[in-house]
């Protein structure tokens, strides 16, 4: 009984001692900036709402143009070559393979994009002055969102090169077959 | 005749029948108001508040938009393969491809606490 209580008493401490350092590092999480960043932000607040609605707007220009175009890429270029290959009895895997990626990595986009919208959004719609805090952590959330946009770009031109790689094995294979048919 | 008179007379409205007009427009405006909320929730969940250059904060870059696919030309899906199309298909992609590549979309950082000026004073 007497060992009971003992262990019963180290593991709250245990418990106790985990449970306080976690809290300790959420709240330094939370709050990560110091006083002067505070006085800064109060200090450039409208400044920094103009900026944040100028990234807003010619953000949402980039989408809608950018967008329009890795979308034709996949509806007026791939998808179609891919049914002509398919429709001249050609093997269309690898290029459709690619495709499907390609969409995927499309749909994460634009679902990244809209979080990142909202949240940037939520950000502008914060009173600086008032809450300096929550704004300053609105615009770190947005921000990563907004990195998060950017590696679906990345991934969406990595796919655009797989492509084209896919495209020019096709062509080889076309060939051999081509040539072996001739002969 | 007299007894058609009569019934007439004592007929008694109901609640509906006596507001009939009242209970329409309220109907009307009940319809009308949960259609908006419905469009509302469709328009901001699928994403086209998002592309709606429309919208007020917008203003700045509406004329920037490209309205005209005329330089996006689509590639026939139909036909016979030959070397010539699989070249014309990668005239048409390869120019593309670039288009997209030329520009870092999304890159940079500008949200950082140095680029919006709020970052910790440097000692």
């Amino acid at each position: 009984m007497k060992i009971n209580k003992k262990l019963l008493s180290v593991l709250l401490f245990v418990i106790t001692f985990v449970g306080a350092t976690s809290y300790l590092n959420v709240s330094a999480q939370d709050n990560p900036i110091s006083n002067e960043q505070i006085n800064r932000i109060y200090t450039n607040c409208t400044l920094t709402k103009n900026t944040l609605n100028q990234i807003h707007a010619s953000d949402a220009l980039l989408r809608v143009n950018m967008g329009q175009i890795y979308e034709s890429m996949s509806n007026k270029l791939m998808t179609r070559f891919n049914n002509r290959v398919a429709n001249n009895n050609f093997d269309n895997k690898s290029l459709k393979s690619v495709t499907d990626s390609y969409n995927s990595t499309l749909d994460t986009f634009r679902t990244d994009y809209k979080r990142y919208e909202e949240h940037l959004t939520a950000a502008i719609n914060i009173d600086c002055k008032k809450q300096p805090v929550s704004f300053y952590d609105a615009i770190s959330s947005a921000r990563s969102d907004r990195g998060r946009v950017h590696n679906d770009i990345v991934k969406i031109n990595q796919f655009i090169d797989q492509y084209q790689l896919a495209v020019g094995e096709f062509e080889k294979n076309y060939i051999d077959i081509a040539g072996g048919a001739k002969n | 005749m007299e007894k058609s008179n009569i019934s007439t007379e004592n007929h008694e409205y109901s609640f509906i029948e006596k507001h009939s007009f009242f209970i329409f427009i309220a109907l009307s405006t009940f319809i009308a108001a949960f259609v908006v909320v419905v469009s509302m929730i469709m328009y901001n969940g699928s994403g086209a508040a998002q592309l709606d250059l429309s919208r007020p904060g917008y203003v700045s870059v509406r004329s920037q938009a490209k309205t005209d696919s005329t330089d996006f030309q689509n590639y026939s899906s139909t036909g016979k393969i030959e070397k010539s199309d699989i070249n014309e298909f990668k005239t048409l992609y390869d120019k593309q491809a670039q288009r997209v590549k030329v520009v870092d979309a999304f890159g940079g950082d500008p949200l950082s606490p140095e680029a919006l000026n709020i970052s910790a004073p440097t000692e």
